[in-house]
């Protein structure tokens, strides 16, 4: 895995638009069945999602993140389907298992969420390039050191992973196990870490140093050699977003 | 008590900040490929709040959660970026009260982190799945208790102490053994305790 950053550019309107506008609709997407109390609401904006993302050509790409999510799901929908304690009615039984209404209820509940949750985040993550993203926060203020912490995750993780791969190739080559019982893999751990994590700490003393010659610690403003093109609609789908949570809440309270 | 939650944040320390990261990042890929049934994620935040003091161990852990949830779409991770916060900031609080000098007392240390990882993470999954982790032994105690009739609390508590405590002493060795094995020019970077003698 060279890049761990899931985006890709299609060329789509959701590749335009801006970060901002795409975190919004996240709070939107995950707010309006929260506040609004009712199951329908997962549905619709779970729906929603789908559409945005089949709309940006993205679908395929966001479905191995709900494969993601399965195991959970499945958990919760056997632990509380069995044992919820507001379990009363019986919904059906396989055998000496009874599943319960109100738990898998419950669990339906708490299912569509994390599905709800992960397509908002699904669009936000597939359309967004993070260095943009760092780019924009900049720009409204965020600090261009922590700017520069994120930025260098995604440069520093490729070269960790190159180095890891040499050295479990190394280690192998020595004959040490890193297959077998619970006892070999948990002592194969520490040889095979270490040897990195050594290796990447010993590197920050130098790239501290190359940062510091290049003038990283002055207080001065930062220009942008990169100016990103305005999306025409992001106010326009900025006031939609809001005027629907509005009438979500409006809706709640009357 | 100012001397513990002293940092510099000078390029250095920035620096340290995204190699925590990553090493956190690696911790999870070994113990996932070695089939462990361990997270040992938290190693780099712990080696950032040891080197680093609790702040920078605070920043890496929220970071961690918050980028990864934000670029690789598991987002399940981006719910326990306060948990993170907690792990970096207890261990860092303990590390510069001098639990990390001896290999026994750096169990202090893991004990620490492995409690407030149960306390902070017990209330988030009850509110977010209803009280299981996703990880098969702890969810297997969270059955039992449920089967037995426990309060949801109770459950989702002993759901995370079993899988949390052991994981943190795990990552607590390593870390120990880690740092042991620094050269000092670089440890010597992160001492905030540390003077420039002037020879002229």
């Amino acid at each position: 895995m060279k890049n761990i950053s899931l985006y890709i550019d299609q060329g789509s309107w959701l590749n335009k638009m801006h970060p901002y506008t795409k975190l919004l609709y996240i709070l939107t997407a995950i707010m309006i069945p929260l506040t609004g109390g009712k199951l329908w609401l997962f549905p619709v904006m779970i729906v929603s999602s789908l559409l945005l993302l089949a709309s940006g050509k993205i679908l395929k790409r966001a479905l191995p993140l709900v494969a993601f999510s399965f195991t959970l799901i499945v958990v919760i929908f056997l632990i509380q389907g069995l044992f919820n304690h507001n379990n009363e009615t019986v919904l059906f039984s396989v055998g000496i298992i009874t599943f319960y209404k109100e738990g898998t209820l419950f669990a339906t509940r708490i299912g569509c969420n994390i599905l709800n949750m992960l397509l908002s985040f699904g669009i936000f993550v597939l359309t967004t390039s993070p260095q943009e993203f760092v780019d924009e926060l900049e720009k409204s203020g965020f600090s261009p050191k922590f700017g520069y912490v994120i930025n260098s995750v995604f440069q520093i993780l490729p070269q960790m992973m190159a180095t890891k791969d040499t050295i479990t190739d190394a280690q192998r080559s020595r004959g040490m196990e890193t297959e077998g019982n619970l006892l070999v893999r948990t002592k194969a751990f520490l040889p095979l870490i270490s040897p990195v994590v050594m290796s990447s700490l010993i590197n920050t003393r130098e790239r501290a140093i190359a940062l510091d010659v290049r003038g990283f610690g002055r207080k001065q403003k930062k220009t942008w050699l990169y100016d990103r093109p305005k999306y025409k609609w992001d106010p326009v789908i900025r006031v939609i977003l809001v005027v629907l949570m509005i009438i979500t809440i409006v809706w709640r309270v009357l | 008590m100012g001397k513990i939650f002293k940092t510099k944040l000078t390029t250095a320390t920035i620096v340290l900040i995204p190699a925590c990261i990553g090493i956190n990042y690696l911790g999870k890929l070994f113990a996932s490929l070695l089939k462990l049934p361990l997270w040992l994620d938290c190693i780099g935040t712990c080696i950032g709040a040891c080197l680093g003091g609790p702040v920078i161990g605070a920043i890496c852990g929220a970071a961690n959660n918050l980028i990864y949830g934000l670029t690789t779409g598991d987002n399940i991770t981006l719910i326990y970026a306060l948990t993170s916060l907690g792990i970096g900031l207890v261990v860092g609080i303990l590390a510069r009260m001098g639990f990390m000098k001896t290999f026994p007392k750096s169990f202090v240390c893991a004990l620490g982190g492995g409690l407030a990882a149960v306390c902070i993470s017990t209330p988030l999954n009850i509110l977010f799945w209803g009280g299981t982790t996703g990880n098969v032994w702890g969810d297997a105690v969270f059955a039992a208790t449920q089967a037995s009739g426990m309060a949801v609390g109770i459950g989702s508590f002993l759901d995370e102490i079993v899988v949390d405590v052991p994981d943190k002493i795990l990552t607590l060795i390593i870390v120990y053994l880690i740092l042991k094995g620094l050269p000092k020019k670089l440890t010597a970077l992160y001492d905030v305790n540390a003077e420039i003698e002037r020879l002229d």
